[in-house]
């Protein structure tokens, strides 16, 4: 790699890292089902396209370790053994290594080009000790590939097919694809090259060769080049031998029989393969601006109002039209920042094994509605929840195999994970078979701490009882535990999950099990809010609206409690309201500066006077209900990372508020 | 030969015209204009044409929804793609909803009738 970094490099890093956490997945699958051959298949496969790609861009290293972790899953699968725990745990070191590599080579590619990355070779050494000492029988059955490619009538000539994309043509994929098309309709298109999507955005004036298997007469193929522009010097002929084309992986089939071409077809259910990708960043930002769009069409429509009558219907029209396809936009990028569950899912095996392992216990995670689609943000923001919720299970929830086997329950713990979706809500299960949790333990453990009086722990349902794990500091292990602490902070989980607008909720049955439930919505607005104190409570203020904030000494101009004066902010004078005065709340601050947020709204800068700033925070915003909504200058509510509720204030209300002289009374 | 009718779908009244000069002066005979995906379904319907010239990016309905749908009535439907240049991930999407060809806009009105003629096989 002398002449600089590969072109696909990022890309590369991108791959490499999604296989190697599918690998790491596998492999922990594969443990726990040691007959799956389409596992050793998939990690086979995962390797494999590892340490191709990892050539292609020249890390040798990484080569060379995926090699040898090939080599040794190779020898596993044939051998039809049981891996033994070393060897996964070998595997599982050897993805680790790889994973930092990947790491490394985004962090510092000159680096990682050093072929002798220092540890490197102990570990090739006891891969390829690891892969000597696996003993695989004389002759080993050939397993079936993964999924049995449809077969071609290996009797059927196979057809050459050669023709050329003219030099004018701007589209040559497309046309490609025409071609594939037409050639599918007179038999089993056996190979492409280059294939479409190989062809996409590149110059005319391509050579493309295809094979054919089809048992139409060679002049039948060539018509059916006939109605298809920009396609020169075709021709036809009987391929010499039927011989396969090189499959990428796996055992080379019987000859004659073939595998047809699918990278290119046009299939419904191949659809998967026709993405690109996109930073997550550019669709936030293309969120936004498709909100930005709304507002701006909104404003038009407030314009309109005042067109004369002959022009507004005409304008109104025009305006509608847009505002229809601003919505369908918004609604269309919302749905391209769905993410599959199994973005969360993926991760948890290896925490899960890892954390067994670590506690002497037996736990094996199933997973539903791995395909099921959430908003991106929700599925940032529960990786630690969820977490912390499995952590929890397999600590609190999940007895050792001794415990388990004399209570009469299968060694192993299961925990399942399920997500699936409800109207606008997503609901997602938390499931374990472990001991649940203990209700008189509970009661006490709350009557202790002083939340609730014995009287009241008595009255308390059993189901109510179980509610009281979500209270702060509240714990019925005597002792803290290594992996989860003392505590859990199950009320922190809570606490974040109603942060996102969402509902945790938790049903148990002793000796059975647990089941916590995450109701979330499907989709969730985030507003960046700066955080204001007035009169002892704080409030938000949409962070879109705020222009500056400044200080200004009021006491200077004729003291505390003004209802309105004007303020000068860079270089000019805007009105300037008092929010607890607005409110009617009484103003905390001491005399002297006090701080002002200046607004912008519809054109118009006005200046807020506050008893402090507090700082920002990314919040979701959740629609008022009654009897607030009746409010004026309350734009919604939320709930803080900390689980602090929130007000979030409406400037225009505010502005207009301020203007019409009316005081909101009681809202706080 | 009878004359060859054609429905032109754009969103954009510039592109329409363009498109019914060509056509014209070719001696086919235009026998709608759409302005959107869903209209551009029931002019379909409504007047069976030879062959329909598709824009790609349109209000209400997309040309490539439009197209899957307009197949579903009569597969045997000759519908070109109008595209512009850099759209090609796009056009490869209408042939995949069964579009028969396509041209790439800019485009000269001779170009627009040789992918025409070889199409209908003239």
């Amino acid at each position: 790699m002398a002449d600089g970094p590969h072109k696909f490099l990022p890309l590369f890093i991108t791959e490499a890292g999604e296989t190697l956490q599918q690998l790491g997945a596998e492999l922990v699958k594969l443990e726990q089902e040691p007959e799956g051959v389409p596992v050793w298949d998939a990690i086979f496969r995962r390797l494999h396209s590892l340490k191709g790609s990892a050539a292609t861009v020249g890390l040798k290293s990484i080569v060379e370790i995926a090699h040898e972790a090939e080599a040794l899953v190779g020898r596993l699968k044939a051998s039809g053994a049981r891996p033994e725990r070393t060897q996964i745990d070998l595997l599982l070191q050897a993805s680790d290594v790889l994973t930092a590599q990947v790491a490394q080579v985004a962090e510092d590619l000159a680096k990682a080009n050093r072929a002798e990355q220092t540890g490197n070779s102990a570990l090739l050494a006891r891969l390829a000790d690891a892969s000597k000492a696996v003993v695989v029988p004389e002759a080993p059955p050939t397993p079936a590939p993964v999924s049995a490619p449809p077969q071609v009538d290996p009797s059927l000539p196979r057809l050459d097919v050669f023709f050329s994309l003219s030099k004018t043509c701007q589209a040559p994929g497309a046309r490609a694809l025409i071609v594939q098309r037409k050639l599918k309709a007179v038999g089993t298109l056996l190979e492409m090259e280059p294939s479409p999507q190989q062809l996409m955005q590149k110059k005319g004036g391509v050579r493309v060769s295809a094979l054919l298997a089809t048992d139409h007469p060679i002049e039948d193929v060539r018509a059916a080049f006939n109605g298809i522009p920009e396609i020169e010097s075709v021709e036809v002929q009987v391929a010499p031998v039927a011989t396969g084309p090189s499959l990428p992986e796996g055992p080379t089939p019987p000859p004659g029989q073939l595998r047809p071409v699918t990278e290119t077809s046009v299939s419904e259910d191949l659809r998967p393969e026709a993405t690109i990708r996109v930073r997550a960043q550019a669709l936030d930002q293309l969120l936004d601006q498709a909100a930005e769009v709304l507002h701006g069409i909104a404003r038009l429509r407030e314009a309109a109002r005042k067109l004369p009558e002959a022009a507004a219907p005409a304008f109104e029209a025009e305006v509608d039209r847009l505002r229809r396809t601003a919505r369908d936009l918004h609604g269309r990028v919302m749905n391209a920042r769905l993410t599959p569950f199994s973005a969360l899912s993926e991760r948890l095996p290896r925490a899960i094994r890892d954390l067994a392992h670590r506690l002497g216990k037996e736990v094996e995670l199933e997973v539903q509605g791995a395909e099921v689609e959430l908003d991106r943000t929700l599925i940032d923001a529960l990786g630690d929840p969820l977490t912390h919720l499995v952590r929890n299970a397999i600590d609190h929830g999940v007895e050792s195999s001794a415990v388990r086997s004399a209570a009469g329950k299968p060694r192993r713990g299961k925990l399942l994970l399920t997500a699936r979706r409800e109207r606008d809500k997503v609901l997602v299960d938390v499931v374990d078979d472990g001991a649940g949790f203990d209700a008189g333990r509970l009661r006490d453990r709350a009557v202790g701490m002083g939340a609730i009086s014995a009287e009241k722990a008595a009255e308390l349902t059993d189901q109510q009882a179980f509610d009281l794990a979500f209270l702060p500091g509240l714990s019925t292990r005597p002792e803290a535990t290594e992996v989860s602490g003392r505590g859990v902070g199950l009320d922190a989980v809570k606490s974040a999950i109603e942060a996102l607008g969402g509902k945790l909720s938790l049903r148990s049955t002793p000796g059975k099990g647990t089941q916590f439930t995450l109701e979330l919505p499907l989709s969730v607005s985030m507003a960046n809010l700066l955080l204001v104190q007035v009169g002892g409570e704080l409030y938000g203020l949409p962070m879109t609206r705020v222009v500056v904030t400044t200080e200004y000494d009021l006491s200077a101009r004729g003291g505390e409690g003004f209802e309105a004066r004007s303020l000068a902010v860079m270089g000019q004078l805007v009105r300037a309201y008092s929010l607890s005065k607005l409110f009617g709340l009484p103003s905390l601050a001491p005399p002297g500066p006090r701080p002002f947020a200046v607004l912008e709204v519809d054109g118009i800068t006005f200046a807020l006077s506050v008893d402090r700033l507090v700082g920002q925070e990314e919040a979701v915003l959740k629609p008022l209900f009654p009897p607030l909504d009746r409010i004026k200058g309350l734009a919604g509510t939320t709930v803080l990372g900390n689980g602090r509720p929130l007000l979030v204030l409406d400037p225009r209300g505010v502005h207009d508020l301020a203007e019409t002289g009316t005081r909101v009374k009681g809202a706080a | 030969m009878p004359q060859r009718r054609v429905l032109i779908v754009d969103d954009a009244l510039f592109m329409r015209n363009t498109l019914r000069d060509i056509f014209t002066s070719a001696g086919f005979a235009v026998a709608g204009e759409a302005d959107d995906g869903v209209q551009a379904v029931n002019l379909f319907r409504e007047l069976k044409p030879d062959l329909v010239t598709m824009d790609i990016v349109m209000p209400y309905k997309s040309g490539i929804d439009a197209t899957r749908e307009i197949v579903q009535l009569d597969p045997a439907a000759v519908v070109i793609m109008c595209s512009a240049l850099g759209q090609e991930s796009l056009v490869m999407e209408a042939i995949e909803a069964g579009a028969t060809d396509f041209i790439v806009k800019p485009f000269r009105g001779e170009d627009v009738l040789a992918v025409v003629k070889k199409v209908l096989g003239e």
